[in-house]
């Protein structure tokens, strides 16, 4: 791929043909423009009507214009030229923010000039085709890439998993379940004469005491060294690679730079990491992290494109279709991870982004289903097949199951975040090694005793989700079954004590879990946050399930059944109650909707538990909303002070624009002149301020308003001027104007004219500051200018408006992470 | 340095790969029956225990006849055989042992080289940069992306690949130790 694509391009290496026409009218009116600048001093009636023919004659170059191109070419000419003339303009520094529009019109002007090249040359044509389908290719690169990694992920996970409890001598990368997968002829599950646990490779007996302490004491110690190793790697080499990466990755998707977050060291260790931190036993998924791998994998995959590499806007069309790619991947659900990337993280999803983004999480599910980690023949550990119907009646159980999921996910969020804050805060931050290292050992030291704490969560999830048939011999199913009507397999039976046995057994796992995950997520390792609130929610969704089965087999023709359980049929499925709750403690923590009940019936195979699971994810977003406002991501967003503008609140207050606008009374507004200030008055207004952007204004006395200029463009304007061009010295006038400057004596002048964006937006003081957030959040900007009768004022930048919606909710304005 | 690194690890996976026994099967179709109590109300032991049984049946003849049957022949008359037979599930089952042997040995390289890369920055690299600090300061500066003169030798270009090399090697330092700082020290993210 080449890197400098407008660098190229055959034929004479001047300006491209849409600067020629900018070119065209400075050359044409060179007088005028000489005469305008000369006349810039002093605030006079005859600068205003300059000012005037000046943008006339902008708007007289558009009409000039015959194949249509829009007015940003003029205002937007140089800064693609300037893109590929000084390294590193239209790039932005760590923690800023993008500016979208600006970024966008940088592709657009890019795409027209390939777009005319087309027809010089047959390369030019092949060029343009590859610019066309490079945003498809890119998404394919993405998903296949997505598609193998999450395959690595899961088969190096199960197997670590099932290393803490035994080996496969004849063949180690065995897990378990595969290596006695061809020989199985018992239940039991230690009678497979291939997987030897740990006291029998000791030489010790397989059951009694002396083999349980051992195979705790192993288990432990297992679960200690992979945590460890996870830890140590996370904070050797990549200490982003750490959390869930979700409100990060939305953060950077609303248009936010976080250098590395997405790189190749976080790409490998996030995968190292989360394959470590999911053996571990301890209490976390690898679906959140699978989104951040996704994006990072965007992220790398962008940069052999030029196109996406080198625009940060349109770099970012790539990552929602990768974050598409991730929760496909991670639950086997292609849709569920388009709406997800929809719903949850994306900021700006235009429709060409949505089949973007569709394709990618075609090709990663595609390809995981081809790798077959599981043996399955799906995506995901806990894929069921249901077809069993439900009874209307059934949704007040459902519904109940959403309240408590709601309720449940509160409690989750308050008690995560006061603990997260917690650590924040205080002495505990500083030991985020051996936080891990006590978090692990007491959940394994507190998890080995019960089985369904001991085992993989996503192997429980399964076993919550699946039903009671006679290939499952877990004590859940341990019903007074004996199999003897042939028509129905699975009738209502009575619940033998096994059943009860698993009940109380899952009550703890319940209260367990809860008070781990609470501590687990936020510890410095890749931690999820997805299957421990499924969970939560199957654990709770059975026992109730279990409930109800029970209550239909002993009082089959009570009126709440309606008569549909007196046959004896099997009419009420727990397996099903689990699903619906783990659907509301995971809408009430995530607060999803839509995609949340797509990627459950996606789990589920079956279109017909959508009323179910909607029903539930509703009530329990209700109840959420109720109790607390924010979903997790949402409220980690707001711990961290990522700048943030979310498209879901609404600006309630008064304001207006003059009171939230930069400078304060009192204070003054740092501007540049458009011709009168040396590269000295500059660098000295560079060194002096740290303002990101620097309005261009006619003259310091008027303040007539001629465009903006961004901080890092002109330091790197500057310094290469000041390589490349002979006699630019400290006494050089800095010009915004294409004419000549006004005096010829002295040092020749540095023009700038190509780093302005002359179309900044624009507001007037008096505007609402519900019309500017609104601004702000549909349009992408970085920052706009205020003015007044005309003339500049201020300016409001996304940090202003993020610190006055603080203020205005009573809480820390400068808790906003910038730069 | 990376491209050995590469080479060994491929090699060590073809050498551990190779010696592997084809013991373990790809296909398989495994069949559940209940206890045959359900259909002949025996109470003896053998009667009441369910019924696993695995084979490797091509698909179309995963099913309880061909499967289940011979091995409970001897146990049920005709009509008990054609009353067992439904109540029993068999399932057809492919998966990939030789992608699940290369991904657990690639992972398991992969940490290993990580460890030891990782320990050898903790123990060794303190170590080395002191001695060579002295001489190497000057070298430090903007030269990042100074690019090798094409009329470079074998010796020089060597010299320069190695400069390049840790120069990046510093650069990376210097972004994990500013990430560190952003995350363990300020707590300014990912908390």
């Amino acid at each position: 791929m080449e890197k400098f694509p407008l660098k190229q391009t055959k034929g004479p290496p001047v300006s491209p043909s849409y600067q020629a026409v900018n070119k065209k009218y400075t050359n044409g009116h060179p007088l005028e423009n000489s005469q305008s600048s000369s006349r810039t001093r002093g605030f006079t009636d005859d600068e205003m009507i300059d000012i005037n023919t000046n943008s006339g004659d902008h708007r007289h170059t558009r009409l000039e214009d015959e194949d249509g191109i829009s007015h940003y070419s003029v205002s937007y000419g140089g800064t693609s030229d300037t893109g590929a003339d000084i390294p590193g303009i239209g790039q932005y520094d760590d923690f800023h923010t993008i500016d979208w529009q600006r970024d966008i019109a940088r592709d657009r002007m890019r795409h027209r000039h390939i777009v005319k090249k087309k027809q010089d040359s047959f390369w030019n044509l092949i060029e343009g085709a590859h610019d066309a389908w490079s945003g498809w290719l890119c998404v394919l690169l993405v998903g296949l890439c997505t598609g193998t990694v999450a395959g690595v992920i899961d088969i190096g996970a199960s197997w670590m998993t099932d290393l803490k409890f035994g080996i496969c001598p004849q063949a180690f990368w065995l897990n378990r379940e595969q290596c006695c997968w061809s020989n199985e002829t018992s239940f039991e599950t230690g009678n497979c004469s291939q997987w030897l646990t740990w006291p029998e490779v000791l030489g010790q007996a397989k059951s009694g005491a002396g083999p349980y302490i051992i195979s705790y004491l192993i288990f432990a110690l297992w679960a200690l060294l992979f945590a460890a190793l996870s830890a140590s790697l996370v904070r050797m080499f990549a200490p982003y690679a750490c959390g869930s990466g979700i409100p990060e990755i939305k953060t950077i998707l609303s248009g936010f730079i976080i250098r590395g977050y997405l790189g190749k060291w976080t790409l490998l260790i996030k995968c190292v990491g989360l394959i470590l931190s999911v053996s571990s036993g301890l209490s976390l998924g690898k679906e959140g992290p699978m989104v951040h791998i996704a994006c990072a994998i965007g992220n790398i995959l962008s940069y052999l494109f030029p196109k996406y590499g080198r625009n940060e806007a349109k770099k970012r069309e790539i990552l929602s279709a990768s974050a598409a790619a991730g929760v496909s991947v991670a639950f086997g659900a292609p849709i569920g991870g388009v709406l997800f990337s929809l719903e949850e993280v994306s900021y700006y999803f235009p429709l060409k982004t949505l089949w973007r983004s569709f394709f990618c999480a075609l090709i990663a599910a595609f390809i995981l289903r081809s790798i077959n980690p599981f043996g399955n023949e799906h995506s995901v550990l806990f894929y069921v097949e249901y077809n069993k119907p439900w009874m209307f009646i059934e949704l007040v159980p459902f519904i109940l199951l959403g309240i408590i999921g709601g309720v449940i996910a509160t409690i989750f969020i308050k008690a995560n975040l006061y603990w997260c804050r917690f650590r924040k805060y205080s002495k505990l931050g500083q030991y985020p090694v051996t936080e891990v290292l006590v978090v692990t050992a007491l959940t394994a030291l507190i998890a080995f005793p019960n089985p369904y704490t001991r085992m993989n969560t996503s192997q429980l999830i399964y076993l919550l989700f699946s039903q009671c048939g006679i290939a499952n011999s877990d004590p859940i199913c341990d019903y007074n079954r004996n199999f003897t009507d042939v028509k129905s397999a699975i009738d209502l039976a009575a619940a033998g004590p096994g059943v009860y046995n698993a009940i109380w057994l899952l009550i703890v796992a319940l209260v367990l879990k809860m008070i781990m995950t609470v501590f687990t997520f936020g510890i410095k390792v890749p931690c999820g946050l997805f299957i421990p609130s499924l969970c939560l929610g199957a654990i709770v969704g059975r026992i109730m399930g279990i409930f109800m089965e029970q209550l239909a087999y002993n009082y089959p023709k009570n009126w709440f059944f309606s008569g549909e359980c007196s046959s004896g049929d099997d009419c009420i499925t727990p397996g099903l109650y689990a699903m619906v709750g783990a659907a509301a403690v995971l809408g009430g923590v995530t607060r999803m909707t839509v995609s949340l009940v797509v990627i459950m019936f996606e789990l589920t195979g079956g279109v017909r538990y959508i009323v179910p699971l909607m029903a539930a994810a509703m009530a329990s977003k209700w109840v959420g909303d109720a109790l607390g406002r924010q979903g997790i991501y949402d409220a980690h967003i707001a711990l961290n002070g990522y700048p943030f503008l979310d498209s879901k609140d609404e600006f309630q207050h008064t304001s207006l624009a003059a009171d939230v606008m930069q400078p304060k009374r009192n204070e003054t507004l740092s501007v540049i002149t458009q011709d009168s200030m040396t590269v000295d008055d500059v660098e000295g207004l560079l060194k002096d301020t740290e303002h990101n952007g620097y309005p261009v204004v006619v003259s310091k006395d008027s303040q007539y308003l001629v465009g903006f200029v961004l901080r890092k463009d002109l330091n790197l304007a500057i310094a290469n001027a000041k390589r490349m061009v002979d006699g630019i010295c400290g006494q050089s006038l800095v010009l915004f104007t294409s004419g000549n400057p006004p005096q010829t004596l002295g040092p020749p002048p540095l023009k700038l004219k190509k780093i302005l964006d002359m179309a900044p937006i624009t507001i007037t003081d008096q505007t609402p500051m519900e019309t500017v957030v609104d601004m702000f959040r549909k349009l992408g900007l970085r920052q706009t200018l205020v003015t007044h009768n005309g003339r500049l004022l201020g300016v409001i930048t996304k940090k202003d408006v993020l610190r006055h919606i603080k203020q205005m909710d009573n809480e820390d304005p400068n808790s906003i992470l910038f730069n | 340095m990376v491209k050995m690194k590469c080479i060994l690890v491929s090699l060590v996976v073809f050498l551990s790969v190779s010696v592997v026994q084809a013991q373990f099967d790809d296909k398989r179709c495994k069949c559940i029956c209940p206890s045959l109590s359900s259909v002949t109300n025996k109470t003896e032991k053998t009667h009441t225990e369910r019924l696993m049984q695995t084979t490797n049946d091509p698909p179309n003849k995963c099913n309880c006849e061909v499967v289940m049957l011979p091995r409970v022949a001897d146990k049920l008359n005709v009509s008990e055989m054609r009353e067992f037979c439904p109540r029993c599930e068999c399932k057809y089952e492919n998966r990939k042992t030789t992608i699940i042997r290369y991904v657990v040995i690639i992972v398991i390289w992969i940490i290993s080289i990580l460890v030891v890369y990782m320990l050898f920055l903790i123990l060794l690299d303190p170590l080395l940069n002191k001695r060579v600090k002295g001489n190497y300061q000057e070298h430090t500066n903007e030269e990042e992306d100074a690019q090798p003169g094409p009329m470079s030798h074998n010796m020089s270009a060597r010299g320069n690949v190695l400069n390049r090399v840790s120069n990046q090697q510093d650069k990376w330092k210097r972004q994990v130790k500013e990430q560190r700082r952003n995350i363990y020290d300020r707590h300014t993210m990912l908390n």
